[in-house]
């Protein structure tokens, strides 16, 4: 299967430090890709760099088959990205958010289809009509994910989806990330809680002080082993 | 364009929510509306103040009596200048400078100011004009609401989305530039409508939509400078900090070092030194009062010979008034030659501040405006020549009666007895040597091409900072 995002040998410095170092990963096609990572290993570096936000000093980085470099346009809208903080508007509520990031990536959906996409991340209807400044971090994470769902993007970026996140909204998360797989996109996720991943990733890549140690499938059986990852943090190699 | 489009609407929709900008639309519509109603009753009442005197003192000086013409050419008569209409938007130098003349014999009076009352009716008000309030004010209320415009989103961390949804950052640089420039506009209506009321007062629609661009030229560059300032700086603190000295520069320190440098590089004489000059020079030309001055030996000695007489007093005009009229005629010369310099220094030092408008556009919109206006000092200027003039003919004319009119016996003899003294009174028809004053700005393609300094001044840098403005925020990231 054809490699929907591609890490070749990539080096990233910043500020003289060396943020990423020769990490090379591919993520197929309709697979959820979770890197996980302690503080300062790279993983939102990593994000940066299929954005087009950084540039690799050595190293090229693909989206579905384009280098990024060199189609920083065109990638960017075969990509939704899901930063830390969900960071939307404070000042508009979730319709007006919506319609206005989605008027940038010229892309357009109706109220219908917006109120589909904020019933999916079961967003309350009550609340949609208020401003982003009365929501809980996890509403304003479900409206940013409804936005990455209504782009209709082959490509997910999440950095720390499920930072600050209840218990109940990890799990309505997760499945959503889920269905998203099966729906065919591709999904990269960085985040350093270990279980969360487990459950979800088709594959986890291990990134400590800029480079990838180790990498994981999901065994046909289900689940990916945690106590597989913690050994690969701790020194041990993993396949 | 639609993305630009969209960023800038989005920028209004924050702005019309936490009502800033119409705070700020209030803010100026009522410092321009205080500033047009009183800069209004002021012209009026001087206008009219001026007008009514203007006829009032021509009419005095027409029906003054049979006199002596010698005193009539001291009993003088006055000159106004009306302020052109677009000066309700900009005074200019007439704040610094005299709107009305005492024209008489053998001076050249400084203007002098408007009535006292007229200026003391305005209170605090009276300094701060439409254009004080575009050049200074505005720029202000603009960086106050606009410094965050781009440093917001970093901040507020919506910079990453912003651009992930494949939006350049040059076009997120247009959009903010463009959602500033549209406040600018609309910023600038209370000027429009003050600029299409000075149209019914009779000023030309060229000049009004002149003036009307350069200050949308000027308010302009202030929106690419702060939205590129906005879109560099790392947080809201810097952008303000920084935006806020260049406009302490531009609008206030360097207009002062502008007006000291003119002061170093062209140095102007005081009134005290050149007047004390001018009269030695005077003094050296004669007494055109004493026929027996020996400095009029030689015109004695020519008018006797052309007219083959012994004798003054066999001379067919009357000696003294040929006198009066001769050393009016040398001594405005040199008053003239006096007041070229003086003018022509001032003119040097107007051009030598005006290259600073390369260094700030408040100087290029102060110069372009005044200019536009009508209210600059070459205007000035042309209103001390011409009233001049008017001086010139009206003290000639008198000296000609009495020359032609007045016998020298008569003249000379003019104190002996009340009947000589009548003797010595010319009709009153000879006042009939006025000419009708009446000073019209300067044409509009004059003013226009005067102005074209100023606005070419503040679209290179317009062009400039637009340019910088995108080239620097293609490079923004995250």
């Amino acid at each position: 299967m054809e490699a929907a995002l591609a890490a070749n040998s990539i080096t990233v410095k910043r500020s003289g430090q060396t943020v990423l170092n020769d990490v090379s990963f591919q993520v197929a096609a309709g697979d959820v890709y979770a890197l996980l990572g302690g503080n300062g290993a790279g993983k939102s570096t990593t994000l940066l760099t299929f954005l087009g936000f950084l540039s690799p000093d050595t190293g090229t980085v693909e989206v579905l088959g384009d280098d990024v470099g060199a189609n920083l346009k065109d990638v960017r809208l075969k990509i939704a990205y899901l930063p830390e903080a969900a960071t939307l508007y404070p000042h508009l509520n979730a319709y007006e958010n919506i319609s206005y990031f989605l008027s940038l990536a010229k892309a357009t959906a109706d109220q219908g289809a917006i109120d589909a996409a904020l019933d999916r991340v079961s967003l309350k209807e009550g609340a949609r009509s208020n401003r982003l400044d009365t929501y809980s971090k996890g509403m304003r994470q479900k409206v940013a994910i409804a936005l990455a769902l209504l782009r209709d993007a082959p490509v997910l970026l999440l950095d720390e989806p499920t930072s600050g996140l209840d218990p109940v909204a990890i799990d309505e998360f997760n499945a959503l990330v889920r269905s998203l797989a099966e729906e065919k996109r591709t999904v990269l996720m960085v985040t350093h809680d270990v279980y969360g991943a487990c459950q979800i990733a088709d594959r986890i890549g291990l990134l400590k002080d800029g480079e990838l140690v180790g990498a994981f499938d999901r065994p046909q059986s289900g689940q990916i082993d945690t106590e597989q990852v913690h050994a690969a943090f701790a020194g041990r190699s993993g396949s | 364009m639609t993305t630009i489009l969209a960023i800038a609407t989005e920028e209004w929709r924050l702005w019309l929510r936490s009502r800033v900008a119409i705070l700020a639309l209030l803010i100026v519509s009522t410092i321009i509306a205080a500033t047009s109603l009183l800069n209004a009753q002021r012209m009026a009442e001087e206008r009219d103040q001026r007008m009514h005197q203007q006829t009032v003192t021509e009419q005095t000086f027409l029906e003054q009596p049979d006199r002596h013409p010698h005193r009539m050419v001291h009993y003088g008569h006055y000159v106004f200048r009306t302020p052109p209409p677009l000066s309700l938007v900009d005074p200019g130098v007439d704040f610094v400078t005299g709107q009305s003349i005492f024209l008489e014999g053998h001076r050249q009076n400084t203007p002098m100011f408007a009535d006292v009352r007229a200026s003391a009716n305005l209170g605090s008000f009276q300094l701060i004009s439409p254009a004080f309030v575009y050049q200074v004010l505005v720029p202000l209320l603009l960086i106050a609401l606009g410094h965050s415009v781009f440093v917001r989103e970093r901040e507020s961390r919506t910079l990453a989305p912003l651009l992930a949804q494949g939006v350049s950052g040059s076009s997120l640089y247009s959009g903010k530039f463009l959602a500033l420039a549209t406040l600018a506009f609309t910023l600038l209506l209370p000027l429009l409508i003050l600029a299409v009321i000075t149209t019914f007062m009779g000023e030309q629609c060229v000049l009004v939509a002149s003036l009307t661009l350069v200050y949308a030229a000027y308010l302009l560059v202030w929106c690419a400078l702060i939205a590129l300032t906005s879109a560099i700086s790392p947080s809201r603190g810097l952008a303000l900090g920084v935006l806020v000295f260049i406009w302490l520069m531009w609008a206030l320190i360097l207009p002062r070092l502008a007006v000291a440098s003119a002061g170093a590089t062209v140095s102007v004489p005081g009134k005290l030194e050149t007047d004390f000059q001018m009269y030695a020079d005077i003094r050296a030309l004669g007494d055109g009062h004493n026929a027996s001055d020996p400095a009029f030996a030689r015109l004695r000695a020519n008018l006797l010979a052309q007219y083959d007489a012994d004798t003054v007093d066999d001379l067919p005009v009357n000696f003294r008034g040929v006198v009066a009229q001769t050393s009016e005629a040398e001594l405005t010369t040199l008053m003239n030659e006096y007041a070229d310099r003086r003018m022509h220094a001032e003119q040097s030092q107007s051009l030598h501040i005006d290259r600073f408008g390369w260094l700030s556009p408040a100087i290029a919109i102060s110069t372009g405006s005044r200019h536009l206006a009508g209210t600059d000092l070459a205007n000035h200027h042309r209103f001390l020549r011409e009233a001049e003039e008017v001086r010139f003919d009206f003290v000639q004319g008198l000296n000609q009666s009495h020359v032609e009119v007045l016998s020298y016996a008569d003249d000379i003899n003019r104190n002996q007895s009340a009947e000589a003294s009548q003797r010595a009174r010319i009709s009153a028809e000879n006042w009939e040597v006025l000419n009708l004053f009446e000073f019209a700005p300067d044409p509009s393609a004059e003013r226009a091409s005067r102005s074209a300094g100023s606005l070419a001044q503040l679209g290179l840098w317009l062009v400039m900072l637009l340019a910088v403005g995108k080239l620097a925020s293609a490079r923004i990231r995250p």
